[in-house]
């Protein structure tokens, strides 16, 4: 592959990814709450987007459907959390469980209208199914430039800003300064008069939610889902938003949304630069959690030489 | 104002360490009142302040609030009507807001957390009018975040908090306690100064016997989970620290200490 090849891919990559971690930036950096829920949320987002598509709906609906219902299974993460009063590890193994069963249910009937889950695992998108690419703006893009396809680059960073901005916006507005405020001091939250719980559970949706537009953004770069689709979400989208927090820890003009972009495309980069090594592909999981731990390590380094927070090592 | 009424607590239910605080206790506090409670580690006033406020529940009893009956009702809700200031000058503010968004916060109590502007410039001469009351310089670091205040700082800013709404009943929990002589005097004068200017009732609990007797009109000293000591108004103006100091000299002989 072209250097200008292998250029395109990671940063696509990183900016699908980059929402994921943008989700984590709510759920774990925010309210501390480890979310393990992402792997199923990031795989329903796919077969939602998957399903509409290839059922003719428009696919920028399908994409706000897929956020919804993200949004949804985080709800339930964090109402198990809140008023069952679980554990945040638990809540997040107990609904991407569920979801393993949810997601292929959903994929099979989908596709063939059959509940027992045993005819159809995946989707792909044949030639004739209309997406992210075919609707709306994407037409106006001109599909390849030298030999990039620009128009899948150009679609993914504004889905990337259009979330980044959303979340600027949401920490600007009371509710949003009340969920920052219940990730620091829950108590202060009660003594306002409210449960901090709510916020709990707001911030649990967006992460989920983030997580689902990822997923359903990487069906469409792969042209098709299957039930794998969301293993190692959690390490990659954790993994984007440490190193992007710590990496321009001092940066001070730049918002965290921002950085977190930036990190997550970074760290696409580390493993394309693996892969250019000749590492091969199986490798591709082991090696990620390898660059995640350096950067832990590195992390937590740079705090000990006087840096102010930590975001990671406690 | 407030009833507290056969109120029973224990620890550690069902175990051997089971110790039962209050029996069948019985409190009672007035509109106006600024009651001063002191008393040695164990002897419940904590617990009083903790069942006020909600975080937690007595095993029997009902405490009543202006003819209501909340004994049921969660710490959340009770907070908007009962304000709270803690020991720990970490409780009483958020660390990674900045004064300002502190202060947002807090004025939106007890309105809905919507998907409006936090922060509304109009309010700020507002906040620094309240904050120049605690002659701490305050009113110039509205940008700073709380976290990189002095603990007597973000006590103030605590207290201004949670006198800026209006409260029916204020609880100070050793509020002075965690900060150093200076810091915990300023504490203590802000804090008369709130009360008085805003006619509040205020419960506070306090290791400084100086100023249980010198601030509010009601003291009360607890021992065992009972009211051993409880003196209102022109007796309590005349109760003197050394008074107080005999009384907990008894109870520690009594004690065994």
């Amino acid at each position: 592959m072209s250097f200008l090849g292998s250029l395109e891919v990671f940063i696509e990559t990183g900016l699908i990814f980059s929402i994921i971690a943008m989700g984590y930036y709510v759920s774990y950096h925010i309210l501390d709450f480890p979310d393990l829920t992402v792997e199923g949320t990031f795989l329903t987002g796919a077969v939602v987007f998957g399903l509409l598509s290839s059922h003719n709906v428009n696919s920028w609906i399908a994409l706000l459907v897929s956020f919804v219902l993200g949004c949804a299974f985080g709800a339930v993460t964090g109402v198990l959390n809140v008023r069952l009063k679980i554990r945040p590890l638990l809540c997040g193994i107990l609904v991407s469980t569920s979801l393993i069963t949810i997601n292929l249910i959903a994929t099979s009937a989908g596709m063939t209208g059959d509940f027992t889950g045993q005819s159809s695992s995946s989707i792909s998108y044949g030639r004739t199914v209309k997406t992210l690419h075919d609707v709306f703006f994407g037409e106006l893009i001109p599909s390849r430039v030298k030999g990039v396809s620009v128009r899948d680059l150009i679609i993914f960073l504004v889905v990337a800003i259009v979330c980044k901005l959303l979340l600027d916006f949401y920490f600007k507005t009371k509710n949003g300064l009340l969920l920052r405020a219940a990730g620091n001091n829950g108590q202060f939250v009660k003594m306002l008069g409210v449960d901090p719980g709510k916020s709990k559970i707001t911030g649990l949706a967006i992460g989920n939610g983030y997580a689902a537009i990822a997923g359903a953004l990487y069906s469409h770069v792969s042209g098709n889902v299957n039930q794998s689709m969301g293993i190692g979400m959690i390490v990659i989208g954790l993994a984007s938003l440490i190193i992007g927090l710590s990496l321009l820890k001092n940066v001070k003009f730049m918002k965290p949304t921002t950085k977190v972009i930036i990190g997550a495309i970074i760290y696409q980069a580390c493993l394309t630069v693996a892969q250019k090594l000749g590492v091969p592909s199986a490798y591709n999981k082991l090696i990620m959690a390898v660059i995640f731990t350096i950067a832990l390590v590195v992390s937590s380094k740079a705090k000990n030489k006087g840096g102010s927070s930590n975001v990671a090592v406690k | 104002m407030l009833q507290l009424n056969n109120i029973c607590t224990s620890f550690n239910k069902g175990t051997i360490d089971e110790m039962e605080l209050f029996k069948q206790f019985n409190f009672e506090v007035k509109k106006g009142e600024f009651i001063s409670i002191v008393g040695s580690n164990g002897s419940g006033k904590t617990t009083l302040l903790n069942l006020i406020c909600g975080t937690m529940s007595p095993d029997s009893g009902s405490i009543i609030f202006k003819g209501d009956d909340i004994t049921k009702m969660s710490e959340h809700r009770r907070a908007k009507f009962i304000g709270r200031v803690f020991q720990d000058p970490k409780l009483g503010t958020c660390s990674n807001l900045t004064v300002l968004e502190n202060f947002a916060l807090a004025d939106n109590k007890n309105k809905t957390f919507g998907l409006t502007g936090a922060v509304s410039k109009k309010r700020i001469d507002y906040y620094r009018e309240k904050l120049s009351h605690c002659n701490m310089g305050l009113e110039d670091r509205l940008n700073t975040p709380v976290g990189s205040l002095s603990g007597g700082q973000r006590q103030a800013i605590a207290l201004v908090i949670s006198g800026m709404t209006e409260v029916d009943m204020l609880i100070l929990d050793e509020h002075t306690a965690a900060l150093d002589p200076k810091s915990s005097e300023t504490i203590m004068e802000i804090t008369d100064k709130l009360v008085k200017e805003n006619d509040m009732t205020a419960v506070m609990v306090t290791h400084n016997l100086r100023f249980a007797t010198q601030y509010g009109n009601r003291l009360v000293m607890m021992h065992n989970g009972e009211a051993i000591m409880d003196k209102k108004a022109e007796e309590k103006e005349q109760t003197k620290v050394e008074d107080i100091l005999h009384l907990f000299n008894e109870i520690s002989i009594e004690c065994g200490n």
